[in-house]
């Protein structure tokens, strides 16, 4: 009997990814289905989205009623690795990690196709609202759930062997399959944004757990404004990201927010609105899914999940890094967190935004040309500045 | 395609249809409560104490000795904890095991050394064998208890079980042996061999999951797990499962009548199975070679290859076994005994395949034809 091809389905256990099995099931692909484990299960993880024990037992039983196989994957040393280990030092150093980014980038898609490889398979599929098509990566149909942002560091060649079944509807069409299969366990789960290692929402209780005592991230330093001034005392510069409100010195004309965080001298440097505007932002250790954008093409860029995708021109680009400036300034650049490059629905690739531009200053890599920034007013308020919600 | 082959005997066996039949009455008309006073009370009481009886005939013991579980691991934390907790206190605050037992028994331990026990570990060579000389050398005045295994689940390895009984007799030391693997192919005696706790369980040797036993030789004391009633001489409180209790009896008198047959019929497996697979993957490495092992476990390491991909592999092509032990989410993941036994240096896929009651020529054929494939196209991608 020549089937379709072998495809190994990554299987969280959530509603996305038991869609994607069923319906590659239903287009008669020969499907195996996998759940990751990605740390140890611990009395303060109650449940998950992903990774817990109830969700790999939800998928297996997605998985017998689909009557495809189903294995869980120990990725336990791996993601304490390149994930765990990274967002920790990320936090040390003063930056906001996007943990699913290294995730996906290091972890997740490198073992699922090494496993691939092993059982014939010719595809690997997850459900992620994004697509794939003819070795490119396109954001899902239903912009409002896209997943682009995450997946942008995966290998080009894994690309090709891709399949997102979900990405080419909404999520309530997502649900509405979900019943019409008769996947009643997962077609109303509670979706979470959170961070899948990380317990109720908290992620200092990974650092407390994962640092010393007395990591300077977690110990008290000042509060300062740009000039230097010294306008009060937190309890850690872990607890800060760009662009945060929250947990700041009050008594000031305007609203306040963190606008840089200073590791060496422990300070969180807090302003006004007008300081967290970026001109512009280098970022390193890009991906390209295609071919590199050249200097002066027009791109869009995100600078968070949910950001919005702002139009900008690339100053500068070399293996290793890649300077962009913006149109319009964009709120809250925050070292760490990646920048996405789009081209309409195409992701282009992406990097990890090591310092936001200010509009005055002068671009940083060789041979780049000075942007021309526009003065003009920055985005309308209400950006959300301090999001490190996620979903992988 | 062919009819997938269980190769994971070590991890559960089927129900045999004798312990089916055995049980049948007691979901039926004979589903008293052995504690009753009355005729289906008696009934079932009856049935209870011949289950025991039967049991007891099977390891040499006398009935009143046997201590019905709900299985190997309850086994375990009774002989462990029971026996720590009834000791700790008076003197000798020292529990010696071994790094290669189950997890059953590793976790008690760990439990008795968080209430106040020291751990002391015996050493064991290479082939996953306990060292001798030097497990008596630490069995001295202080220690309390000890627990050695008599046949390792992952890799088969047989220990010095009845030296190590004897030099703890002399000792004064309680002594417990995990008999789970060996129990139906080993011989386990409680008259030829002086232990004085001995666990089996039912599921292993064809009875449901669910039930096993504690050999308790008389004078012993334990402390119970478990608070309640008197059943059991208030050892296991709860009312007994008299089904499961007939079905274990019955299971354990065929595995002790058909004992010499099967270790003749699962040795000549296991041989053929490991000649057949060495033949094709000449650098295979078969974990506890050296050891003196039981005839139904073969594992084997094939080195630079994947373990995860190499199951499922395997069992996508019908063939089941297993990493190692089987763990709560069913994950594979690395295995304390390969690393105690210092395999750790060889990074590799390990296998373990067990035989048993299903096991035949054909099955045995087929994995060697499956196994060698995977081994060969796993090892074009590791290189490649």
């Amino acid at each position: 009997m020549a089937g379709k091809p072998r495809v190994l389905v990554a299987m969280s256990g959530g509603v996305d990814s038991s869609v994607a099995a069923a319906m590659l099931v239903r287009e008669g692909y020969d499907c195996v289905g996998a759940t990751m484990k990605l740390f140890e299960d611990g009395a303060e993880l109650p449940d998950r989205p992903c990774c817990s024990l109830d969700s790999t037992s939800d998928a297996r039983r997605v998985a017998e009623q689909l009557g495809i196989p189903h294995y869980v994957l120990n990725m336990v040393d791996h993601f304490g690795r390149d994930v765990i280990s990274d967002f920790v030092s990320e936090y040390a150093a003063g930056r906001t990690p996007v943990p699913c980014v290294r995730c996906n980038t290091f972890t997740k898609f490198n073992d699922l196709v090494a496993k691939a490889d092993a059982i014939d398979a010719e595809f690997v599929a997850t459900g992620h609202y994004a697509r794939a098509a003819e070795g490119r990566l396109l954001r899902g149909v239903d912009h409002s759930k896209d997943q682009t942002y995450f997946l942008w560091g995966i290998a080009s060649g894994v690309l090709k062997r891709l399949l997102l079944p979900v990405g080419s509807q909404t999520k309530d069409e997502t649900r509405a399959i979900a019943r019409e299969l008769g996947l009643p366990r997962v077609a109303d789960k509670a979706e979470s944004q959170e961070i899948c290692f990380v317990p109720d929402g908290d992620y200092m209780t990974v650092l407390r757990r994962e640092m010393a005592a007395d990591a300077p991230a977690l110990v008290p330093g000042p509060f300062v404004l740009p000039d230097g001034t010294t306008v009060g005392e937190h309890e850690g510069f872990a607890r800060y990201t760009i662009g945060q409100r929250r947990g700041l010195p009050g008594g000031f004309d305007e609203p306040m927010f963190v606008v840089a965080i200073e590791p060496a001298t422990r300070a969180v440097v807090v302003g006004p609105r007008r300081d967290l505007h970026g001109s512009g932002l280098v970022a390193h250790s890009p991906n390209w899914l295609g071919d590199p954008p050249r200097v002066g093409a027009r791109v869009g860029v995100r600078v968070r999940h949910r950001a919005p995708i702002s139009s900008a021109t690339v100053l500068g680009i070399n293996e290793s890094e890649v300077e962009i400036a913006f149109d319009t300034p964009v709120m809250a650049i925050a070292p760490g967190q990646s920048a996405v490059f789009y081209d309409g629905d195409v992701v282009l690739g992406g990097g990890f935004i090591r310092e936001s531009r200010r509009a005055a200053s002068a671009p940083a890599l060789a041979g780049a040309r000075p942007a021309a920034i526009p003065r003009t007013a920055p985005a309308a308020a209400g950006t959300r500045t301090h999001d490190t919600r996620t979903r992988c | 395609m062919h009819d997938p082959v269980y190769f994971d005997h070590a991890a559960t066996t089927p129900v045999r249809p004798e312990v089916l039949e055995a049980m049948a009455p007691f979901y039926g008309p004979r589903f008293g409560n052995p504690s009753s006073t009355h005729r289906w009370g008696r009934e079932a009481r009856v049935s209870l104490d011949e289950a025991r009886e039967r049991v007891a005939a099977c390891i040499g013991a006398e009935s009143d000795e046997i201590c019905f579980t709900s299985g190997g691991t309850e086994a375990d934390n009774l002989a462990v904890l029971g026996g720590w907790r009834a000791r700790k206190g008076k003197g000798r605050s020292t529990i010696a095991t071994t790094p290669i037992e189950h997890k059953a028994v590793l976790s008690s331990v760990h439990k008795a050394a968080a209430e106040g026990a020291t751990e002391r570990m015996l050493d064991v060579d290479s082939s996953g064998t306990v060292v001798l000389d030097s497990a008596i050398a630490a069995l001295g005045a202080d220690v309390a208890l000890a627990s050695v295994m008599w046949v390792n689940n992952e890799i088969g390895s047989v220990q010095p079980v009845p030296a190590i009984a004897t030099c703890c007799k002399a000792s004064g030391i309680l002594f417990h042996t995990d008999a789970v693997q060996a129990f139906g192919k080993h011989e386990v005696n409680a008259r030829s061999v002086p232990f004085d706790l001995a666990s089996i369980s039912g599921h292993k040797i064809g009875a449901p999951k669910g039930i096993g036993a504690l050999f308790i030789r008389r004078k012993t004391v334990l402390e119970p797990l478990f608070f309640g009633g008197s059943q059991d001489r208030g050892r296991r409180p709860g009312t007994e499962n008299v089904a499961y209790a007939v079905g274990f009896a019955t299971a354990c008198e065929l595995a002790v009548r058909e004992r010499t047959s099967a270790v003749a019929k699962y040795a000549a497996f296991r041989d053929r199975l490991e000649a057949g697979i060495r033949s094709q993957v000449p650098d295979l490495i078969v974990n506890g070679a050296e050891a003196i092992r039981a005839p139904h476990v073969l594992n084997v390491t094939v080195p630079g290859v994947d373990g995860e991909s190499m199951l499922m592999a395997l069992d996508l092509h019908g063939i089941a076994c297993s990493g190692g032990s089987a763990c709560q989410s069913g994950s594979a993941s690395g295995s304390h005994v390969l690393a105690a036994i210092n395999h750790g240096a060889v990074a590799g896929a390990s296998v373990r395949l067990s035989i048993g009651a299903l096991t035949t020529d054909e099955a045995v054929d087929r994995a060697i034809e499956v196994f060698c494939k995977l081994a060969r196209k796993a090892r074009g991608l590791a290189f490649a």
